[in-house]
């Protein structure tokens, strides 16, 4: 019954993917070199040297886990060496992009950035309410991102695709003061929690009367079950309220926010006691949708105060660059106030600006970073330099929970579709994204020590086609740590890791369930080594 | 969760941060010839490294804190108040503290009373849990955006010995409810010292999660295995100069020592007879596995049961079997420590947020009460057979030498050899100390 439906889709879909496409064709190398002149400029500056350009299969495992989300097969990874085009990396850039996987990746990390991590269940409401949909289709369609705000935040979709939107606010569930404190990082890249009972301590700028503005936009909200599936009601009336300072002086919520003017509105006397009537409302020109307030604070805030505000765009070039380089240049990449200066002030000007420009053009931007200098930087830390800030080599990041969930099961099984089983797992003990600094818990190392789904999954990836039973069927020693290493790794071993394995393998019993049970074990040391764990 | 039970990890490449090598290393700075390490801890055999806990059983203080959440009636605990409208069905009795008497539901307690430290003035402000466990637990109220650390997390943090694989803040609380207390565990404990000096949550049900090795392999092989992934991990680490893949490593290397301490949390393997002793409620059954984690290497235990004590329903009947599990725990525990001569290292706490009414409401109950109660200290840095403070006849004002959560706060820090004045060391953060104003100890109840 949906076919006719969904045949409609895949011709508009069709059509936007060109039109997206595009949109990214245009020439990114005078702004690759943009980027690589602010880097280097500071390095001469600085009187710094940075690392040498990586290797190509650095290369290739970092872009591939920072576009599409998992390691590179080894047949990938050797189509890749063995490219002899001068513009390999360029044509690989290109290719990831356009990628199916790009798309998941991308989904994955907007969806952890701007939602947070949730049990199963939650994920299964993503999924069901068609949020993750939604993610999806942003990426795949390369849509602007201050669409994808206005769209989240208006929250009255126009086309089947954006009802999944819907859901960023609905999962707040009408708690007003948690759409704001989460509203405020995920799209403005500031936290304002701290402006709850007072101005902000450290980053003055950021005003109490800016935390209650923002929750003053979206109280009149009310989530609302409708024949065209979960909606966000919004009532002409009501949400007027004092806060007081620690002083105890109290002021009015008005609407206002952070760098924006205050949307002028009516407000009643406190003793007035406001009747809501039809005079304040219009019908949706769409049936079935809820009626819409002549007068919406929801609408305001999208018109007056996110549409073009220039947080929108620092606050998503900075986040971007921190998720591929390791580091915000304002960090952490969610505090852009007066507290924490960019690292690279030009910089950060020149990629919001050039995100503005271009529409908002989410691949575009991926693309440049990718493509700088700074991102293809060996990530062994020259001696003598220890600065993070300075980008001066490949800074470690951690796997995302996605990450080492779809690069074990791609290692593991050869196909990153077969992860799920370690998904919830991986999302509970590793829900990091953008870790203010890297550490590691000696609960995460018990957990990849002896948490049994995870030692289960490796142990029963024994199909004819999994990588233990591919390793297995090698005549030495040799060649099966080369397939190992390609495989988890993406390069080759040293000798002395061939000695070490050999050695390792050797002190099994003869028989072959032990050798077989010695070689899980292999599996599981390289899979939870430092070199895997990081992408570097 | 990731955060609730995270362990100091030092990225230091000085030593390859196995606790054998931690170990070694400490023995030959401090000459411990190595006859001298036979298993001295309880129960040889069942921790594996007992020459550890021996060395730090010797160089540290150390605390446990039985935390009384929904905060007891001082009337029939430490401030009976035999013959007056605000007493209860329960007497007083004499104690070995001549002149002074606590209720009678406390017997056991009535005969080491020259052994422990009561507070009966104290007074505080927050009459409510949320508040009231906040302010008591971290000896300040809030100021936003800023969280204090919890008393454990400081102690942990100044006392605790980094490189040791057993925990160094355990929260043994087998109940996984408790109304305000529920709400205050799930928040943010160790506040601006970091996740690594948050608790280890531990009791009944709450397990250490993954500590256990999995059932499909051998210890050799698990020990093997991880040989294995080490070799592979350093050559990454050092090749790169991470110190994040270091820390990585050296949380690795916390795992076999964390494992090895897996029966100090088994309830199961703490001797029947100590078991008997202890009775059997959880409460009790917690307090005995905080001494045994005491006596191997813990530096701060606390040990709470949900919220039992907020009794606005028949608080007699309820006090009644509340409060003789509590005189004998604290029995048990000091003289269990004395005899150990780990008494004067360790500091054992028993209190609450606040006390509870003179009145009774209608449903036999009594309410919050922060305004006048009592708590009671004893060892490590206490002396014992003092009482501090007093109330008025009736129990409703403090009439002496009233103690408020910063003077106590002090004292606790005073005696367990912590500067209860010193700046909290931390970027970006603005003045704070471990006692705010520069609130002093109370010297009477000092050693």
């Amino acid at each position: 019954m949906l076919k006719p439906l969904s045949l409609l889709f895949v011709v508009l879909y069709a059509t936007s993917a060109v039109l997206a496409q595009q949109q990214t064709d245009g020439d990114p190398a005078e702004g690759i070199h943009q980027i690589n002149q602010f880097l280097q400029t500071r390095w001469s500056d600085q009187q710094i040297t940075p690392a040498a350009d990586c290797t190509d299969e650095r290369f290739a495992r970092r872009l591939h886990l920072d576009l599409v989300g998992r390691i590179p097969t080894v047949q990938e990874l050797q189509t890749f060496l063995q490219d002899r085009r001068p513009d390999k990396r360029q044509q690989l850039i290109r290719h990831l992009l356009q990628s199916e996987d790009y798309v998941q990746h991308f989904a994955d990390n907007l969806d952890t950035l701007l939602m947070g991590r949730g049990s199963s269940r939650v994920y299964q409401q993503r999924q069901q309410n068609n949020w993750r949909a939604w993610l999806e289709s942003v990426i795949r369609d390369n849509r602007a991102w201050d669409d994808c705000v206005r769209t989240i935040l208006l929250a009255r979709p126009q086309s089947e695709t954006d009802r999944g939107a819907v859901w960023f606010l609905y999962e707040r569930k009408d708690n007003y003061q948690k759409i704001a404190e989460e509203l405020a990082p995920a799209f403005f890249g500031i936290r304002i929690e701290c402006a709850q009972c007072h101005d902000h301590m450290v980053a003055s700028e950021i005003e109490q009367r800016h935390y209650w503005g923002l929750v003053a936009f979206f109280n009149r909200g009310k989530n609302a079950s409708t024949d065209n599936g979960l909606r966000i009601q919004e009532s002409a009336i009501g949400g007027f309220s004092e806060f007081a300072n620690l002083e105890g002086d109290s002021s009015p919520n008005l609407l206002t926010f952070f760098q924006s003017a205050t949307v002028p509105e009516e407000r009643p006397e406190s003793t007035d006691k406001q009747e809501d009537s039809d005079d304040f409302y219009t019908a949706s020109l769409i049936d079935g949708e809820p009626r819409i307030p002549k007068f919406s604070r929801r609408e305001s805030f999208v018109n007056q105060v996110a549409a073009d505000h220039p947080l929108i765009a620092r606050a998503f070039v900075n986040r971007i660059w921190a998720l591929l380089t390791g580091r915000g240049i304002v960090h952490p990449f969610d505090e852009m106030d007066s507290a924490h200066p960019p690292s690279h002030p030009e910089l950060l000007d020149w990629l919001a600006q050039d995100f503005r420009s271009s529409g908002y053009n989410i691949r575009r931007l991926v693309r440049l970073i990718v493509s700088s200098r700074v991102y293809q930087l060996d990530s062994s830390r020259p001696a003598g330099l220890d600065d993070p800030a300075t980008f001066a080599w490949g800074l470690e990041k951690p796997l995302t929970a996605e990450q080492l969930a779809r690069s074990a099961s791609l290692a593991l099984r050869g196909t990153g579709d077969s992860a799920a089983a370690l998904l919830e797992p991986f999302r509970q003990i590793f829900p990091d994204l953008l870790p203010e600094t890297v550490t590691t818990g000696v609960d995460d190392a018990l957990f990849l020590s002896n948490n049994t789904a995870f030692t289960n999954y490796i142990s029963e990836s024994r199909a004819p086609n999994h990588l233990l039973t591919q390793i297995q069927a090698l005549p030495n020693v040799n060649e099966q740590a080369s397939l190992a290493f390609l495989t988890v790794f993406g390069r080759v071993p040293t000798r002395e890791e061939v000695q070490r394995l050999q050695t390792y393998l050797n002190s099994a019993a003869a028989d072959a369930d032990s050798l077989s049970i010695r070689w899980e074990q292999v599996l599981w040391a390289m899979l939870t080594s430092a070199e895997f764990r990081f992408n570097h | 969760m990731a955060s609730t039970m995270s362990q100091p990890v030092s990225p230091s490449s000085a030593y390859c941060g196995s606790p054998e090598h931690t170990f070694h290393r400490r023995m030959i700075l401090q000459g411990v010839p190595a006859a001298g390490l036979a298993a001295t801890s309880s129960f040889a055999g069942l921790f594996s490294v007992p020459a550890l806990a021996e060395q730090t059983r010797k160089q540290g203080k150390k605390c446990i804190l039985l935390w009384l959440c929904g905060a007891p009636s001082q009337f029939e605990t430490w401030d009976p108040k035999p013959g007056t409208p605000t007493s209860g069905p329960f007497a007083a009795i004499p104690t070995s503290l001549p002149g002074i008497h606590i209720s009678q539901l406390m017997p056991q307690c009535a005969g080491i009373m020259n052994k422990l430290g009561v507070i009966r003035s104290m007074k505080t402000e927050p009459s409510e849990h949320f508040q009231g466990i906040d302010v008591l637990t971290r000896g300040e109220k809030p100021r936003p955006p800023f969280t204090r650390p919890i008393l454990g997390s400081v102690i942990a943090e100044q006392l605790g010995q980094l490189d040791s694989p057993v925990p160094q803040f355990v929260l043994l609380d087998p109940c996984p409810e408790g109304n305000e207390f529920k709400a205050f565990k799930a928040g943010n404990w160790a506040g601006w010292l970091g996740a690594e000096y948050g608790p280890v949550r531990a009791g009944g049900e709450y397990s250490i999660p993954n500590l256990l090795k999995p059932e499909t392999i051998s210890q050799l092989d698990h020990q093997d295995r991880e040989g294995l992934r080490s070799f592979l991990s350093r050559k990454f680490a050092n090749d790169q100069r991470s110190d994040a893949a270091a820390g990585y490593n050296a949380a690795f290397n916390r795992v076999q020592g964390l494992m090895s301490c897996a029966p100090l949390f088994d309830l199961d393997k703490l001797p029947e007879a100590d078991r008997r002793r202890y009775g059997g409620g959880a409460f009790s059954q917690h307090a005995l596995q905080a001494r045994h984690l005491i006596e191997n290497g813990s530096t701060f235990v606390m040990v709470a049961n949900g919220m039992p004590w907020d009794n606005h329903v028949y608080q007699h009947e309820m006090h009644q079997m509340l409060v003789p599990e509590l005189d004998n725990v604290i029995f048990q525990l000091v003289n269990d420590l004395e005899e150990r001569g780990l008494l004067e290292d360790t500091l054992v706490i028993a209190m609450g947020e606040f006390g509870r009414t003179p009145w009774l409401n209608e449903a036999r109950g009594r309410d919050h009460y922060p305004n006048a109660w009592s708590m009671m200290m004893a060892g490590g840095g206490i002396k014992g057979g003092v009482v501090y403070g007093s109330t008025d006849p009736l129990g409703i004002d403090v009439a002496e030498k009233h103690v408020d959560q910063r003077q106590l706060f002090a004292t606790i820090f005073t005696a367990l050899g912590i500067d209860p004045h010193q700046q909290y060391d931390i970027p970006d953060l603005p003045a704070f100390f471990h006692v705010e104003q520069s609130a002093e100890p109370i010297r009477e109840l000092l050693v």
